[in-house]
């Protein structure tokens, strides 16, 4: 059994850590309810933009446009928008992102243009020699709007420009309040939905663009990008508070474990130095008394 | 009087859903107004003022609106912008001094790019110092 006093230098050891972690649980709880009204009020814009657009797409009219896939031809100019946390201890979360990041690095056969948001994935792809095209810093805290319009125009300045002919983004969705997954996600060029089997019967509503079709568009789908990237970065920075806020409550209660383990580890330890002593106390007044009984006899005797 | 379902939603929150008498947005080619039963269409906005009258008659409401688009189908308006603020909740200071900084940038040297991200920066400062004027008046 270890020493008494090395089992209460690592009790203390793991009180602090414990109160490290105990305060960055109360930190980030506090943070993603801040995170969590910005997500809620952003969420129905985020869906809503996605399904109007794709309602938008199905009932176009036919037309070819820069934004639109052009069937049978091969995309080799790819951009990756990768969305990170600045600091790490939150978990998988990072790992998660990078993870699925690297697998698409790994499967694309034309090199990829990497745009990163955050900290960590600058840290993670300059550590591997990956050259980054573009590094957007400190957005990952207080996502908003300027941001977001900012990050979409550097690549969209690229895509019309030729430089790009395939953008996708890497960011964590929130599944529901616990589970996020990490999603890849194809922004540009905007895939045109197979035509669906609509009955000849059923009434198909046609819309009128205005002003024209091709300047809808051109206004129409940046908006939708921004709005897009704006709503990544929100749901990017709800779950990574989230994600540190469940690891480090785990961390908290796995703290706790450790220190009743050695509570009690200790407290034994303690009753066996007592029993020890008393034993040899005992044994000790034990072997005095034998030896002054067995002098008396002895001098009785005499 | 008929009236027609007017959803508006920004990236910050739903604005408006509700019942609407006429809706008018800026286009890129002018103002455009919706009424009950307006044809199918889908209007590209920039930014600028919006109206909207609730009921016939009704007074007018104005909000500053930045980009975005509205969608018009079976009597229902979407109205989807990354911006619209009613002129109350405009920040007047703000607004001038994003109007400065804009015109500061304006006058240095940049790439199309920034000349772009200038341009929009200055007309969503221009039209929300519009709309304080309209609120203090």
């Amino acid at each position: 059994m270890a020493g008494l006093r090395e089992i209460q230098s690592r009790i203390k050891s793991i009180q602090d850590t414990r109160k490290i972690t105990n305060a960055m649980y109360m930190i980030s709880s506090t943070k993603m309810k801040k995170a969590k009204l910005a997500l809620e009020a952003t969420e129905p814009y985020f869906y809503t933009l996605q399904s109007t657009i794709a309602r938008i797409l199905r009932h176009l009219p036919e037309m070819e446009h820069m934004y639109f896939e052009k069937p049978e031809v091969n995309r080799t100019k790819i951009g990756l928008l990768v969305i990170t946390g600045d600091k790490g201890l939150a978990g998988a979360y990072n790992h998660n992102i990078l993870n699925l990041a690297q697998k698409f690095l790994d499967n694309a056969e034309n090199h990829v243009k990497l745009f990163v948001v955050g900290e960590l994935g600058r840290q993670y792809f300059t550590a591997r020699n990956i050259p980054i095209e573009e590094n957007f810093r400190y957005t990952v805290q207080s996502p908003n709007f300027n941001r977001a319009r900012w990050i979409s125009e550097k690549i969209l300045d690229q895509y019309r420009d030729g430089e790009l002919d395939e953008v996708h983004v890497i960011y964590t969705r929130m599944e529901n309040s616990m589970q996020s997954v990490p999603e890849d996600k194809m922004l540009l060029p905007i895939e045109r939905p197979a035509l669906a089997h609509i009955p000849a019967d059923v009434y198909q509503e046609e819309f009128f663009l205005i002003p024209s079709p091709e300047e809808a568009v051109d206004t129409i789908i940046p908006n939708y990008i921004t709005g897009f990237i704006y709503g990544a970065l929100v749901q990017a920075f709800y779950t990574v508070h989230n994600a540190r806020m469940v690891a480090m409550e785990a961390a908290t209660n796995n703290a706790d474990e450790l220190l009743r383990d050695l509570k009690i580890m200790y407290n034994r330890a303690r009753q066996a130095a007592i029993t020890q002593e008393i034993t040899e106390v005992c044994s000790g007044a034990k072997a005095q008394r034998a030896k002054r009984e067995a002098k008396n006899n002895t001098e009785h005797k005499v | 009087m008929a009236t027609f379902r007017l959803k508006i939603i920004t990236s910050r929150r739903i604005f408006y859903d509700g019942p609407c008498h006429t809706l008018i947005i800026p286009a890129l080619d002018g103002e455009k107004a919706v009424m009950a039963h307006h044809e199918e269409m889908i209007i590209a906005i920039k930014p600028g003022e919006m109206r909207i009258r609730f009921e016939e008659n009704g007074e007018w409401e104005y909000a500053a609106v930045g980009q975005g688009f509205c969608q018009i189908a079976n009597n229902r308006a979407m109205l989807l912008a990354d911006l619209i603020e009613r002129p109350e909740e405009v920040n007047a200071n703000r607004a001038r001094e994003a109007l400065e900084r804009a015109q500061e940038r304006l006058r240095q040297k940049q790439s199309v790019q920034e000349f772009h991200m200038t341009q929009a920066a200055m007309a969503r400062a221009l039209v929300r110092l519009k709309e304080t004027e309209r609120y203090i008046q």
